[in-house]
């Protein structure tokens, strides 16, 4: 009997999940452990493992495929065995499974169709409003009113007939419609090279939207991969949560934002000591710990707010920005709280790494009561971040630079670093936010403290 | 002193079209040249070599034409005769240069040119190169086109004997050698083997690389080494430097990895420099960059704004039909006329037997260009009017993009490769289709069929080829 494999649930709340690509074909051997494909979640790509052994007999959902969680996608058993002639019942067939999605999005669609059309002026309507992220995907366009012979004029012509005024009964579009356009349009004048016409015909575009940049006007080539690298594709399903998620936040949270110069020169130093006794401590990790104690003592830095009733967290789950090809992700160090230097370090060293592997799981990237953003190693000499949502503050920290100040009257060089915190405004007031990085910046520039954590 | 719009330095392939050109645009010109009008292409370089290629093969083609049923019985090379054809070629051609010049209202100045600024020139005639100049005139000029050329390296640890020579000593020689060693196995250096060893020469070409003809894609230089080897009967080892060359008045002797070769002749051919020797560049505020050449832009244009360089001396593509394609828009540039981009697609040709012929992207770089490459290739064995001449060796190769099916280079090798890149250069450049360049209909039986047939089979659906079995 043929064992199914079921679409993994990686997080609690995840409800469907995308296969973005099979390492197994159709009739390989598989074995325990073995990785059969890829998912994306709102969250991350995983790689999923095959927990049965024998040969993969066939795929359900193919690549791209977006199916709900525990529904199959593929079957492994012995090689020639049968399939069930159904699937069992209680996980939904991934053809009808995909159906749901569809319609979603249509219905997300139409929502930002009716938000748009009930505030056509009022832009803060749209700021209150999560709904108005319209997803790239293009909206699937009106039924077009065309005569077969116009349909193939205008797809031999590679032109859109969409703008084209029909003439025919109930304003259909007909051939000598097309042809009057393409007459006012100049169309007979256009130039185009063979392999260029070739591309645009496949990749859709229209011909009189694009601009030849040949001898005399002609399209080339170059023209249609210029337009086809311009054409809008849809982001990645994590770069989408994280415009909605960073909309939101920026949008409807009051941000304001307080900075201070640390001297971190005696830090780098005692820094560089242990580094020669091959202790592995870097700056974010001091960093890290000196925030952790900053936030047991300013709770309500430490705290998430509806608007209307505050919770202050008894444990600080640490989030730390870190920085992909694909996107931001913030791995979590929980009970940061609870944990020593070295401790912390090791965790937050396995957290990034795992990040950078795209190997997180979706719960250790969940739960932060507080972020760390940290550019410094990307040379900027200040910027500010956007809260994470659900949380009442985030810190940006700055690259370290010698720079010239002033020390018991005297100009001298120091290792300075700006660290600036962007609060909530609901919950934090300046003053808070001040005495906050105050804090922070009288820890990290306190070697004795740091003689006593390591 | 003279007032010029546009003052071209070479009347070389670069220079004398430059000339013509500004002067069809109504420029007043001027042409200064050191030596012979026509250059290094016309005197001593393309023209002359494929002068004496063609004796050759008319050699080789009568010597072979039993299996034609012509009988021909005693066949001699006359070497002298062979010469005295390639210099009337040579003179007839630079008598034509010369009268379109006139024709056009250029005028010739004869002599080394030398910037005193960047709007005027000396020109200094001598006798001979060596000696010091008799005369001298001044010429201002608006617009300034370099095309001064190259010229053989010739390494400074070669002994300087007259049994050891580059290319136009080559051409000048009184009588072939019975054995001569090529250092080098660019494509001048396979020409000239070629050329000399279908007259029967021992020839042994020593290449450092791992192979010769680099620029060729490995199955299209495998093709023609083979002939070389086993038709031509030479020698050609590769991955190895020559060594320990000494010469004597009646021949050479050197080493190539360990093995000791002697010959009556070495010829020299290991590249090309710039020639800007006199020309005071700096007098005009020009630099050379490390390598010797005159830096440009796409439009030819140097770091002065109203001297421009083309051909060999700017360091792109060194060939002749380049050098002409640059001339044309340095010189519309120079005559204010809205300036067109060099053009890219430079076909390059070699007359080795059998020819080979190169335009575009070759197989690797286009791999290198992350795209799905596909190869259309077709051998002269399948195509009739090759057999028909009795010259099935060879064949072609188009290269090209599966998903765009875009035609992005084509090699050849066999008969007539060299006029026949033309087609494939013309498909490229208008960015056709391989679909479409099999649709064309080619006349039958022609030699231009086989690109038909190769673009078939870049799609697998050849009429003259049976289908490779799947495996």
């Amino acid at each position: 009997m043929p064992s199914p494999i079921a679409m993994p649930k990686p997080g609690q709340f995840t409800e469907e999940c995308t296969i973005v690509k099979w390492l197994k074909k159709e009739g390989d051997a598989v074995a325990k452990g073995d990785i059969l494909f890829e998912i994306e979640t709102d969250k991350a790509n995983m790689e999923v493992e095959s927990f049965f052994e024998g040969t993969l007999l066939k795929i359900l959902t193919p690549e791209g495929g977006t199916v709900p969680v525990q529904a199959i996608v593929a079957w492994v058993g012995q090689q020639g065995e049968a399939l069930p002639a159904t699937p069992p019942p209680p996980a939904a067939p991934p053809k009808a499974a995909a159906q749901p999605e569809v319609s979603g999005q249509k219905s997300e669609v139409s929502q930002t169709k009716t938000a748009a059309v009930a505030a056509p002026t009022s832009s803060s309507a749209i700021h209150h409003s999560p709904s108005a992220i319209v997803p790239v995907q293009p909206a699937a366009p009106r039924k077009l009113k065309i005569s077969p012979r116009a349909k193939a004029l205008a797809e031999r012509s590679v032109i859109n007939p969409a703008p084209i005024r029909g003439t025919g009964p109930g304003g259909r579009i007909v051939e000598k419609d097309v042809l009057a356009y393409l007459d006012a349009k100049g169309y007979a004048q256009l130039k185009i090279t063979p392999t260029a016409k070739d591309m645009a015909a496949k990749e859709q575009l229209d011909l009189l939207a694009l601009r030849g940049t040949g001898e005399a006007g002609k399209i080339t080539v170059e023209d249609i991969t210029r337009a086809v690298a311009e054409k809008p594709k849809a982001m990645s399903k994590m770069r989408q949560v994280i415009a909605q998620r960073l909309t939101q936040s920026f949008t409807s949270t009051p941000h304001f934002f307080v900075t201070v110069s640390v001297d971190m020169t005696d830090l780098v130093a005692y820094r560089a000591t242990l580094k020669a006794k091959k202790l592995p401590y870097s700056v974010t990790d001091f960093i890290a710990m000196a925030v952790t104690l900053c936030l047991k003592e300013f709770p309500t830095v430490n705290s998430s707010t509806d608007g209307k009733s505050i919770w202050w967290h008894s444990k600080v789950n640490l989030g730390l920005a870190v920085s992909l090809a694909s996107g931001l992700v913030v791995p979590v160090i929980r009970d940061a709280d609870d944990l020593t230097l070295l401790e912390l370090h090791d965790r937050s060293a396995a957290l990034i790494e795992k990040a950078r592997n795209g190997k997180l799981l979706p719960d250790e990237m969940s739960g932060s009561t507080f972020t760390i953003s940290n550019m410094g190693m990307l040379n900027v000499e200040n910027f500010t971040a956007i809260i994470n949502p659900g949380e009442a503050a985030i810190l940006a920290v700055s690259s370290t630079s010698k720079q010239p100040v002033v020390k018991d009257d005297k100009v001298v060089v120091r290792q300075m670093m700006k660290i600036t915190l962007s609060s909530d405004h609901q919950v934090i007031d300046g003053a808070q936010a001040a005495q906050f990085v105050n804090a922070l910046k009288a820890k990290l520039e306190d070697v004795a403290l740091w003689k006593k954590l390591v | 002193m003279e007032n010029f719009d546009v003052v071209v330095i070479g009347a070389g392939p670069g220079g004398y079209p430059a000339a013509i050109r500004a002067a069809q645009l109504g420029a007043k010109v001027a042409l200064v040249e050191r030596e012979n009008l026509g250059g290094t292409c016309l005197n001593v370089g393309c023209i002359p070599t494929k002068a004496l290629i063609a004796c050759a093969d008319a050699f080789v083609h009568l010597r072979d034409a039993a299996k034609l049923g012509v009988k021909a019985e005693k066949v001699t090379a006359d070497f002298g005769a062979m010469m005295a054809h390639k210099q009337g070629v040579v003179a007839q051609l630079r008598k034509g240069v010369g009268a379109l010049l006139a024709g056009n209202g250029v005028k010739v100045f004869q002599g080394q040119a030398a910037f005193e600024a960047h709007d005027r020139i000396v020109v200094e005639h001598r006798t001979s190169n060596t000696e010091q100049p008799t005369s001298s005139e001044r010429i201002k000029a608006g617009k300034i086109i370099i095309a001064t050329g190259s010229t053989s390296v010739v390494p400074g640890f070669l002994p300087k004997r007259e049994r050891v020579v580059e290319s136009r000593g080559f051409l000048d020689l009184q009588q072939l050698p019975a054995s001569m060693i090529v250092m080098g196995g660019g494509y001048i250096g396979c020409e000239l083997a070629c050329l000399a060893a279908a007259l029967g020469v021992q020839v042994t070409i020593v290449e450092l690389l791992e192979d010769v003809l680099m620029l060729l894609d490995p199955d299209v230089r495998r093709e023609v080494k083979k002939h070389m080897e086993q038709k031509l009967g030479m020698r050609i080892l590769t991955g190895k430097a020559l060594e320990k060359i000494q010469a004597d008045a009646s021949g050479v002797t050197a080493e190539v990895g360990g093995e000791k070769l002697s010959a009556d002749l070495l010829l020299v051919a290991v590249g090309r420099k710039p020639v800007t020797d006199g020309l005071e560049l700096e007098r005009a505020g020009l630099k050379t960059n490390e390598r010797g050449f005159i830096p440009v832009d796409e439009f030819n244009r140097t770091a002065v704004a109203n001297i421009f360089a083309i051909g060999d001396v700017n360091g792109g593509m060194q060939l002749a039909h380049a050098a002409t394609s640059q001339a044309i828009v340095a010189a519309e540039a120079a005559c204010g006329k809205k300036p067109h981009k060099n053009e890219t697609l430079i076909p390059g040709v070699i007359f080795t037997m059998p020819e080979v012929a190169i335009v575009g992207l070759n197989e690797a770089d286009a791999k290198k260009q992350n795209r799905a490459v596909k190869i259309g290739r077709f051998p002269f064995a399948a195509l009739g009017r090759a057999l028909a001449t009795g010259t099935p060796e060879g064949f072609v190769k188009l290269i090209a993009d599966a998903a765009t099916d875009q035609l992005l280079g084509a090699q050849a090798v066999g008969a007539h490769a060299t006029d026949l890149i033309a087609e494939a250069t013309v498909a490229i450049r208008a960015e056709l289709t391989a679909a479409e360049l099999g649709r064309t209909v080619h006349a039958h039986p022609t030699f231009g069929e086989i690109w038909m047939e190769a673009a078939h089979a870049f799609h697998g659906e050849c009429i003259h080829a049976a289908p490779r079995k799947k495996t």
